[in-house]
């Protein structure tokens, strides 16, 4: 592109000029002019593009036209060249042709809006609305790159209430450059309160043209009664393509700014988009049936009140809670809790708010009063009252908590019947002894081993890691020891079954000395191991002995028995 | 399985005895603590002079002359001592470390003539009597843990005519007024002051400049 421009110069320079104009020849800063530069012939010839102090001149394109007349061809080369200029004033373009008449540009000071009459406006507005006007209930800035919003719920509310507020911020990418301030409202009749810190970000589009929206919540809060017109005010720094309207097509269909920049140029500018305004009538609160401890609060709430114990001693230090929930203006939620109460002693309280969204219109605040028995006994604390205006009903209110009843005790040193102490004084001694009246025993010689900490050693993590180990030791063989003997029962590798299943493939041979040498064998086992014998053992000892000296097998019931008695035996020993 | 077991258990406890021996190359000693309460008690301290005898005593519990210069120190002061009884005394006046230690022993007992039994390794009484053992031991421990336990909150009085106030703030208004040397419990804490219960059941927020906790860094 460079290079072809070059190229167009260099052609342009020695080529018969037949005319130069300008169009417009009255513009604002902020948007441009083209000047036309129109030469004889096919070929392009090289021209000097004119110097003035002020102006930006750039070649932005070029066309040939060629007509018949009277069957002979007139080409004719133009070159369109941008002028920007830099500041306001009267700018004369030198001819461009010799002899040619100069060309007087004039620029008047920017006033954000588009000149009449010019071609060149900034960015180009949405198609089928004049900048500023409503479209789709939106009202757009001048240059239609921005908008501002003040969503309000309800249009009438009292003096002291607090109304949340949405406050959106419309913006087409690549046009608004910066935030270049805090929002404002215009008017001192109102405060905008409590502004959530992060923006909500989403996209729009309005009338076929892509807005990125940033969404503020917030509260508002009148000041005084009336009617009052409200907007808010964003100042923003905006990026304005200096190409001529008819190009604007272009920058549609291009769309991203970027490349916008790539073929036009784009100068900054800062503006203030203001919300349409909004109508609000402001009450004051009325006078009448008002509460005498209404303290400013206007909003809905609910209370209640809590004692940490309800059981203490005389002098001991009490905490009363007063919990107010609800939304509403919290700054004016206020109260003196209880005050002057017989039996008690009562100080001041203290407050703590703790919101539950982002604007502090809904929350908790909790007063906490210390209070102090003075008397033993069941002593009560009578009910707490708040009163509020609520607009939902448009009326005072006033709420009480449910009255506590405490179990005071006698100070445990009046209970143990110590010397009488002075008020407000736990034992103060009378002087302390001098050096001489005490009577210590003398120094240790320096000995013993020295310890780093005096915590004990039981509350030490590299102490208490080793009776902890080994409790996890013995814990898992347990259940490893566990396991194994459930595997061994589901595999079929009883010990006890095996040690049967040998007696009675004995029996079944017919081997007498086998089968007593095994139940002996097994049956003396269990009684050595649980420590006991019994007398079927001995006899079955007995019997063993003379067997291993018979050749005959003993009768089918002794088997029978002794297998029994074995059997037995060896599940008396298992599940011991 | 007896191998490993074994060896673990030795490991564990070379481990833990190390870690014990590594410690006692400086700082504090019985004899330091009570000497350094002597100086205090001499001094006309009588706050620092009770808080370096408890210390003493932890080191020490049955250690006479720390306990007699205690309660001297404590009778010169006006404050009351009330003498322990003999299960508290018999559980306290061992070492602590000492118990502790007994205390693991204990465990090793119990699980070991546990999983014996269940093991069927040795005769069956010993695993019985070394469960038994066992069990006994780990309850001294923690009976011994239990009464040491309140010295966690233990906290000295270092300042004469400390006064103990309604809520945690300079300017509270005070209830009543603690002697230097008086021994209190901490209950709780709020921004550089502590929520103390004197041992007649007074309670109220003293200043941390004014107190020493009895083991320090509680």
């Amino acid at each position: 592109m460079g290079a072809c421009l070059m190229a167009l110069r260099t052609a342009m320079a020695a080529a018969p000029i037949v005319s130069a104009t300008l169009e417009p020849q009255q513009i604002s800063v902020g948007q441009s002019a083209e000047l036309t530069i129109t030469t004889l012939g096919a070929e392009l010839e090289p021209v000097s593009l004119p110097v003035v102090a002020g102006l930006q001149f750039r070649i932005v394109s070029q066309f040939r036209r060629t007509e018949t007349i009277n069957r002979g061809t007139l080409t004719t080369t133009s070159v369109v060249v941008r002028v920007t200029p830099k500041a306001a004033g009267t700018f004369t373009i030198p001819g461009v042709a010799p002899k040619s008449q100069p060309l007087v540009l004039r620029v008047a000071a920017d006033t954000g809006a588009p000149v009449p009459g010019s071609p060149s406006a900034g960015a180009p507005p949405p198609q089928g609305s004049a900048p500023g006007a409503a479209t789709s209930g939106i009202h757009l800035s001048a240059d239609g790159s921005a908008f501002v919003q003040l969503i309000i719920a309800k249009q009438d509310f009292y003096v002291g209430q607090i109304v949340p507020v949405q406050i959106e911020l419309g913006f087409r990418p690549g046009y608004v450059t910066a935030l270049n301030g805090p929002l404002a409202l215009t008017g001192n009749e109102f405060t905008l309160n409590k502004l959530s810190p992060q923006a909500e970000r989403s996209v729009r589009n309005i009338d076929g043209k892509q807005f990125g929206v940033l969404t503020w919540h917030s509260v508002l809060a009148p000041v005084r009664p009336g009617k009052f017109p409200l907007s808010i005010e964003i100042p923003l720094t905006v990026r304005i393509s200096t190409r001529p309207q008819r190009e604007s097509l272009l920058d549609d269909l291009l769309g991203d700014p970027f490349m916008q920049n790539h073929f036009g140029a784009t100068i900054s500018k800062d503006i203030k988009v203001t919300s349409p305004p909004a109508e609000l009538a402001v009450q004051p609160l009325p006078a009448l049936d008002r509460p005498a401890g209404f303290s400013g609060a206007v909003g809905t709430f609910k209370i209640a009140s809590e004692l940490a114990t309800r059981s203490a001693a005389v002098g001991d230090p009490l905490t009363l809670r007063l919990h107010v929930t609800g939304s509403g203006n919290f700054d004016r939620v206020d109260s003196n809790m209880l005050e002057h109460l017989d039996g008690w002693k009562s100080y001041p309280p203290t407050s703590v708010f703790k919101p539950s969204d982002a604007t502090g219109d809904k929350g908790e605040k909790t007063f906490e009063q210390p209070l102090i028995a003075t008397k033993p006994g069941a002593q009560n604390l009578p009910e707490v009252a708040f009163s509020y205006f609520d607009p939902a009903i448009r009326r005072y209110e006033t709420v009480h908590t449910e009255p506590l009843t405490v179990q005071i005790v006698p100070a445990a040193a009046d209970r143990v019947a110590a010397p009488p102490a002075q008020p407000h004084a736990e034992a103060v001694p009378a002087a302390i002894p001098t050096t001489a009246q005490l009577r210590l025993r003398p120094d240790h010689p320096a000995a013993g081993a020295a310890v780093n900490s005096l915590v004990p050693l039981f509350l030490r993590p590299a102490f208490l890691a080793v009776p902890t180990s080994l409790a996890l030791l013995f814990a898992g063989a347990w259940f490893g020891v566990r396991g194994r003997v459930t595997r061994a029962h589901a595999s079929g590798q009883d010990p006890v079954m095996h040690v049967l299943g040998e007696i009675e493939a004995a029996s079944r041979a017919g081997d007498a000395a086998l089968f007593f040498t095994l139940a002996r064998e097994a049956v003396s086992g269990i009684d050595e191991r649980l420590g006991s014998g019994s007398e079927e053992a001995r006899e079955l000892a007995a019997l063993i002995e003379e067997a291993k000296y018979s050749l005959d097998m003993p009768s089918c019931e002794e088997v029978v028995r002794w297998t029994q008695l074995v059997q037995r035996r060896l599940r008396d020993g298992r599940n011991s | 399985m007896r191998r490993l077991l074994l060896t673990a258990t030795l490991l564990g406890l070379v481990l833990g005895a190390s870690h014990v021996g590594a410690e006692a190359q400086t700082g504090y000693t019985a004899a330091s603590l009570y000497n350094l309460g002597n100086s205090f008690a001499r001094a006309g301290r009588p706050g620092l002079a009770v808080l370096n005898y408890e210390r003493a005593r932890l080191l020490a519990p049955d250690d006479a002359d720390i306990e007699a210069n205690l309660r001297a120190v404590r009778e010169a002061a006006r404050l009351p001592n009330d003498p322990p009884g003999w299960f508290r005394h018999a559980l306290t006046a061992a070492d602590a470390v000492a118990i502790a230690w007994l205390g693991v022993i204990g465990v090793l007992l119990f699980g070991g003539g546990l999983l014996a039994t269940r093991l069927r390794w040795g005769h069956r009484a010993m695993g019985g009597a070394a469960v038994v053992v066992g069990g006994a031991l780990i309850g001294l421990t923690c009976a011994n843990v239990m009464l040491l336990w309140p010295k966690l909150h233990e906290a000295v009085v270092l300042t004469q005519a400390t006064p103990a106030r309604v809520s945690p703030v300079p300017m509270g208004e005070t209830l009543f007024v603690l002697p230097e040397a008086e021994t209190v419990r901490m209950t709780a804490r709020h921004e550089g002051f502590v929520l103390i219960r004197t041992r007649t059941g007074r309670a109220g927020w003293v200043a941390n400049a004014d107190l020493a906790a009895v083991i320090p860094g509680n």
